[in-house]
């Protein structure tokens, strides 16, 4: 009984406490989001100027789904969740996120923000998550050993022909030296690399908003084709395989690769930790020409019942899209999502990050509840696909294996 | 049972006033065994149940959930993938027991007599043991790398393969390798477990049936093994146990791969649960798994049962 009157006199003094704060204290917002450097930078910017102020916790990327879930369901879900684009989806599908379609409409620059972020905070016609930080995915090359295998060092490649033909040349240089890298065991770092060749051709995995697999395409079977004739020459290096993106970036930076694929991001670790490396950047060719890229990043959403905290959210949304607010975040590596103030924020930058930026505007996102499942899980069916199609036996038994797990997949969603 | 027996035959007045004090002393065991029982009911019987529950439901880790019956039971039968990696578990777990217990035993027997150096040995091959199976399989994972590890790079050195093998593009050799890993790490538990059933033979045992005449072999198996029945039972119960729920070694390691061949059935729940957000039908995998991990213990300890039992 006593135990019991404490409790209640404890949680009272709480509840005075609780409501009678915002009187006379600033409004706090709580904000998740992935590690990383941007967007504490602009946090620290928004408190410094502002009344509201956002309290921000970071959560390691592999534990964010686990830990939300646990606090929704506990009731102590964060204002604002800073999370991976490809998940947004799933969280509107759960009820998990506030319907945010008339809060973006009424942003003066809606229709200058990234539309691949939006495509994929996008849920059943509503709106759910708009950017906050981005990635482009980019064509890299070893300006230093395009040089010596005799091809012009500041020259883009425009298709897979003349990356193929670069690779070679590359290649024949010798020793430790190898034409081509990628990640071949690692499902989301080539869907952020790989995807953008069968799209840059025509092709596309989803069809139907993301209720048809459509994998088994010409343009898949070509990118497939591309790849695995790499491998076969032996331009790639034998740890491709069984890389599950831990090696990804660092393959390249040890200078010996001719051509890679990466983000926005490897210019700056590049730059910063291996200014040896002379590399230039441009954006991924189809198989004749054409371009495309994948729109990575993170989209920012408003957990479900905090509508109230709304007026607050705007402070703070406007100043993410201020050319301040673009600016501290490109200096931290993450590429503007707000068009027309994009070149104002990326003017102080290393010029390659426009060449992302560009990238990252003509960028798509798949958008499916059921990413995760597909395309990220290493055991799911599109990294098994892809690791079978390049170095297995059957690249048209590992399509069509993997085409009908997909499809059984996003046919069991929510079953 | 041996042990019930004892206690009541100890006791000085087993049953002689059942009425007068009824209960007292069973209340006072009851008592001291409460804590114990208040720890298995939170950290099991509760979770159990509560698992129970779940696997009754369609139980999406964000979002409600809803009650389907034996919905997820029905769906986990059709599922292929399960099955395969249930059959690659108890493959696993017969190849690893065995290797484990092949290399325990003459350990066991190494290290058991006095001898010089004996604690030596003795904490020697006890100590990867004490390595957690995470660390030790990012250790390993590693020492597996293809181009900053170190098999494949000294196997090459040393000229025994003409180009650096990538061990873990290939399913027997990651098989192989992760076996040697985890009987790198746990065969000196083992052979622990086996030291102490070594240890506790009679010494006049041996040396009458050395003196009838019996040769080494024949001490072996007439006397060693039979004495050691329950020791044996134990390591292998705890063996199988921990075989079957297998999973670190190939998270880490070899993340299943290569193509999905090394997945277990551990593996595959935690890819329900956490990978699909399928939490319900993770539920139900485990409930299976555990059925039949209690069927495989029941059958081993029939087996290794003695007369008067274990």
């Amino acid at each position: 009984m006593k135990l019991a009157r404490n409790i209640l006199a404890v949680s009272l003094a709480g509840l005075v406490l609780g409501t009678s704060l915002p009187v006379f204290a600033q409004t706090t917002l709580t904000m998740w989001s992935r590690q990383g450097s941007a967007l504490p930078a602009l946090v620290e910017a928004f408190n410094a100027g502002h009344e509201t102020k956002v309290d921000l916790q970071l959560v390691p990327s592999d534990q964010m789904v686990q830990k939300y879930a646990t606090s929704a369901a506990g009731g102590s879900a964060p204002d604002i969740i800073g999370l991976d684009l490809i998940y947004t989806p799933a969280f509107a599908a759960a009820g998990q996120l506030e319907d945010l379609s008339s809060f973006a409409k009424g942003l003066t620059y809606y229709d200058q923000l990234s539309k691949a972020h939006i495509e994929a905070g996008g849920y059943d016609g509503k709106t759910y998550g708009l950017p906050l930080l981005a990635e482009g995915s980019v064509l890299l090359w070893n300006k230093k050993l395009f040089e010596q295998a005799g091809l012009a060092p500041d020259a883009p490649l425009t298709n897979w022909a003349e990356i193929e033909a670069a690779a070679a040349k590359v290649d024949a240089l010798g020793g430790d030296i190898n034409g081509f890298y990628f990640a071949g065991a690692c499902g989301g770092c080539n869907a952020f690399t790989f995807l953008p060749l069968v799209w840059a051709s025509g092709g596309d995995i989803f069809a139907e908003g993301g209720k048809k697999a459509t994998l088994d395409t010409p343009q898949m079977h070509d990118a497939i084709n591309f790849y695995r004739t790499m491998v076969e020459k032996g331009y790639v290096p034998d740890g491709a395989e069984t890389d599950n993106g831990s090696n990804w970036l660092s393959t390249f930076a040890a200078g010996n690769i001719g051509i890679s694929q990466s983000g926005a991001f490897s210019i700056g670790t590049l730059t910063k930790e291996y200014p040896d490396v002379d590399f230039g950047i441009t954006f991924i060719p189809g198989k004749d020409g054409n371009r495309s890229s994948f729109g990575g990043g993170d989209n920012f959403a408003v957990s479900a019942g905090h509508a109230d905290k709304l007026p607050a959210i705007q402070e703070f949304v406007d100043f993410l899209y201020s050319v301040e607010g673009q600016t501290i975040l490109a200096s931290g590596g993450s590429l503007p999502t707000r068009a027309d103030v994009a070149a104002e924020a990326l003017k102080d930058q290393d010029p390659r990050y426009a060449i992302a930026a560009e990238a990252m505007s003509i960028g798509r996102t798949p958008s499916t509840p059921v990413y995760n499942d597909l395309i990220n899980s290493p055991t799911g069916p599109w990294a098994q696909m892809l690791t079978e199609a390049f170095f297995g036996e059957d690249p048209d038994g590992a399509i069509a294996t993997a085409q009908e797990t997909m499809q059984s997949i996003i046919d069991n969603y929510g079953k | 049972m041996a042990t019930e027996t004892l206690t009541t035959a100890s006791s000085p007045r087993p049953t002689r006033n059942p009425r007068r004090r009824p209960g007292r002393r069973q209340l006072v065991g009851l008592l001291f065994v409460a804590p114990a029982l208040l720890l298995v009911v939170a950290f099991f019987v509760i979770p159990l149940g509560m698992t129970a529950w779940m696997s009754l439901h369609n139980w999406p880790l964000l979002g409600k959930s809803s009650f389907i019956g034996l919905g997820n039971y029905e769906a986990l039968l059709a599922d292929g993938r399960f099955w395969s990696a249930m059959r690659f578990t108890l493959y696993y777990t017969v190849v690893v027991t065995v290797v484990i217990f092949a290399v325990a035993f003459p350990l066991a027997l190494f290290v058991e007599r006095q001898r010089p150096l004996a604690g030596f040995y003795r904490t020697i091959y006890f100590l990867p043991v004490v390595v957690g199976f995470g660390s030790a399989s990012l250790l390993w994972a590693w020492l597996m790398n293809v181009d900053a590890g170190l098999f494949g790079p000294a196997l090459q050195q040393l000229g025994l393969t003409e180009k650096r093998i990538n061990i873990l593009s290939s399913f027997d050799a990651t098989f192989w390798s992760v076996i040697a890993m985890v009987v790198w790490k746990t065969s000196g538990f083992t052979m622990i477990i086996l030291m102490t059933g070594l240890q506790g033979i009679p010494t006049d045992l041996r040396e009458a049936a050395r003196i009838d005449g019996a040769s080494r072999p024949q001490l072996f198996t007439r006397i060693t093994l039979p004495l050691m029945r329950r020791t044996i039972a134990l390591a292998l119960i705890l063996s199988v146990a921990g075989s079957m729920l297998a999973f670190d070694q190939f998270y880490i390691i070899a993340q299943g791969g290569p193509r999905n061949t090394t997945l277990t059935a551990v593996y595959w729940i935690f890819n329900s649960s956490f990978v699909s957000f399928r939490m319900g039908y993770g539920a139900a995998l485990s409930m299976v798994l555990l059925v039949i991990l209690l069927a495989i213990s029941v059958v081993q300890l029939r087996i290794l049962r003695t007369h008067e039992g274990i």
